[in-house]
């Protein structure tokens, strides 16, 4: 987790892109974080902002991913010399694509 | 020792050799067999247990399958009339005993047991070989809870391994998709049913504990080994003992839902979690959506509710220090006196209009009446009620000092009222008309009272 030194001084636009790309449990735990962090309180007021503000980026982070998730289906198999490889598989069978 | 035999000339050896030989026709070998074998007595009544393979029955009504067991198999016959007599029938994946009789059948060249009566050899010798297996890897402490591992709250890739055909796979997908659409799901095909199937089992096992995404390298996070429900029979690939093993070694997290549940397979035992079924294999291995979503909202009222709440008492303090700022200033003192001294100025002077007012009217009134006879005693009444007004603006300080009085403070700043509170030297200030002079006290008289 940041220090709110480290988030003061961070560039907004790379926290941002870190966050878009973080996994579901990962943000959500940094979410807990910065909530536990500001409830403590003691905090600079800029660097309370600065927090309220990534908190707002994690949380859209969980709810674009609860939301907007696809289940994907795959079958593996095996190919010349041992390799495996996952296929999309469709409710009928594997898609000629993959 | 036999004396050294000479050789004989190449090209007449292989005729003299044939001609030895003991060739004989296909029909002679079959009945030499046939012979060896209807003379040996404990093939003229034998007692044979194993399970029952492929059935068919022909047109004439006779039932030909297969018995057989891990190592080997055989043909049966039942004749028709034989078969009509039985209490039961020979069924694909019946474990059964079978007595009858040994013989060879000419025509295709094979050995047969005609099958004179069938017993069911019962769940006794499963429930057997199922309790020695487990008595076996539990020794080796492959069930040990010790050895189970946590699954991973949030998987990302998860690995199944079922077969492609059956409901199985169609109830993982639709619980998965419902409670944790985020999830990868790949599919590790295999047998699960048949002689054949723990092998594709143990497979399937490897092959999902083998692949890692192209890209990122990850493995799955967790596998879900998973069958319908079905027949003891139907669920015995997931007791053999390679399967039981493939389970406990496997790299990931392991959930086993097979059948029903009411059964119980060893593979169940081996695995991390055991699911009553597939279906709760599969709720197992991911968080709810819908809890995922509540926690979320959760954190975001606790996020605002702290941030609101941190600042308002910022705003609160910062008010705080204002007014106390504003208290202290000494232009603010000032101003707050003249204020006091400004409200007390307007309710005077309010109250002297009201009383002007008053009087006018009622005088007007009077003088419509008799106005030559009595005006010069309204004259007198206004010159009068002029005095009362100028009498009322003089309470204020600030007249009294328009008329040239001064208002002396002493060092404390108090208004001074007696000579005998200040000492020569003293700081004093001297509030006039227009502006304020400081002053030092020089001597101090008394009024000698």
């Amino acid at each position: 987790m940041n220090t709110p030194d480290q988030l003061a001084t961070r560039q907004p636009d790379a926290d941002r892109q870190r966050i878009a790309a973080l996994p579901f449990d990962k943000a959500l735990t940094e979410f807990r974080q910065v909530v536990e962090k500001l409830e403590a309180g003691n905090l600079p007021l800029e660097d309370s902002i600065a927090l309220f503000e990534q908190g707002v980026l994690l949380q859209r982070r969980c709810e674009k991913m609860l939301s907007e998730a696809e289940l994907r289906f795959q079958r593996l198999v095996e190919q010349a010399g041992g390799k495996v490889r996952a296929l999309d598989l469709t409710v009928n069978g594997v898609d000629d694509a993959g | 020792m036999r004396p050294f035999e000479p050789l004989k000339p190449l090209e007449e050896a292989p005729r003299q050799q044939a001609a030895n030989l003991p060739i004989m026709s296909v029909g002679e070998v079959t009945a030499l067999v046939k012979g060896a074998l209807k003379a040996a007595p404990r093939l003229r009544d034998v007692w044979v247990e194993g399970e029952v393979g492929q059935v068919s029955i022909s047109a004439a009504g006779h039932c030909y399958f297969t018995l057989k067991d891990e190592r080997a198999q055989i043909k049966c016959v039942i004749f028709r009339d034989d078969r009509l007599m039985m209490p039961f029938e020979a069924r694909t994946g019946l474990r059964l005993v079978a007595q009858g009789s040994i013989d060879v059948f000419d025509a295709q060249g094979v050995y047969q047991l005609y099958v004179r009566t069938l017993q069911p050899s019962g769940f006794g010798d499963l429930a057997l070989r199922f309790e020695a297996l487990k008595a076996k890897l539990q020794a080796e402490g492959l069930f040990e809870t010790s050895r189970k591992r946590k699954l991973p709250a949030y998987p990302q890739t998860i690995g199944v391994v079922t077969s492609l055909s059956g409901a199985v796979l169609h109830d993982v997908r639709r619980v998965l998709a419902r409670r944790w659409p985020m999830a990868r799901v790949i599919v590790s095909a295999c047998q699960v049913q048949g002689a054949g199937a723990a092998p594709t089992i143990v497979a399937a096992l490897r092959r999902v504990g083998r692949w890692t995404d192209g890209e990122t390298g990850r493995a799955t996070d967790v596998v879900i080994l998973a069958r319908g429900g079905g027949s003891l029979e139907d669920l015995w690939p997931f007791n053999d003992e390679a399967v039981v093993r493939a389970v406990a070694a496997h790299p990931c997290p392991i959930v086993v839902g097979v059948g029903h549940e009411t059964d119980v397979t060893l593979a169940e035992f081996a695995a991390d979690v055991r699911a009553a079924t597939p279906s709760v294999a599969a709720e197992l291995v991911v968080p709810a959506r819908i809890d995922e979503q509540a926690r979320l909202d959760g954190y975001a009222g606790r996020l605002r509710a702290t941030t609101a709440r941190a600042l308002a008492e910022r705003r609160a303090a910062l008010n705080n220090e204002k007014r106390a700022l504003e208290a202290n200033h000494p232009q603010a003192q000032l101003a707050a006196e003249r204020e006091r001294v400004g409200v007390l100025l307007d309710r005077a002077a309010r109250v002297v209009a009201r009383r002007l007012e008053i009087d006018r009217t009622a005088l007007n009134r009077t003088s419509e009446l008799m106005p030559a006879l009595l005006a010069t005693e309204i004259g007198a009444a206004r010159a009068d009620l002029g005095r009362t007004s100028a009498a009322l603006s003089a309470l204020s300080p600030y007249a009294t000092l328009e008329r040239g009085y001064s208002i002396v403070r002493g060092p404390d700043g108090a208004v001074l009222r007696d000579a005998a509170s200040v000492e020569g030297g003293d700081q004093i200030s001297v509030r006039l008309q227009r502006g304020e002079i400081g002053a030092r006290v020089e001597s101090v008289r008394d009024s000698g009272r």
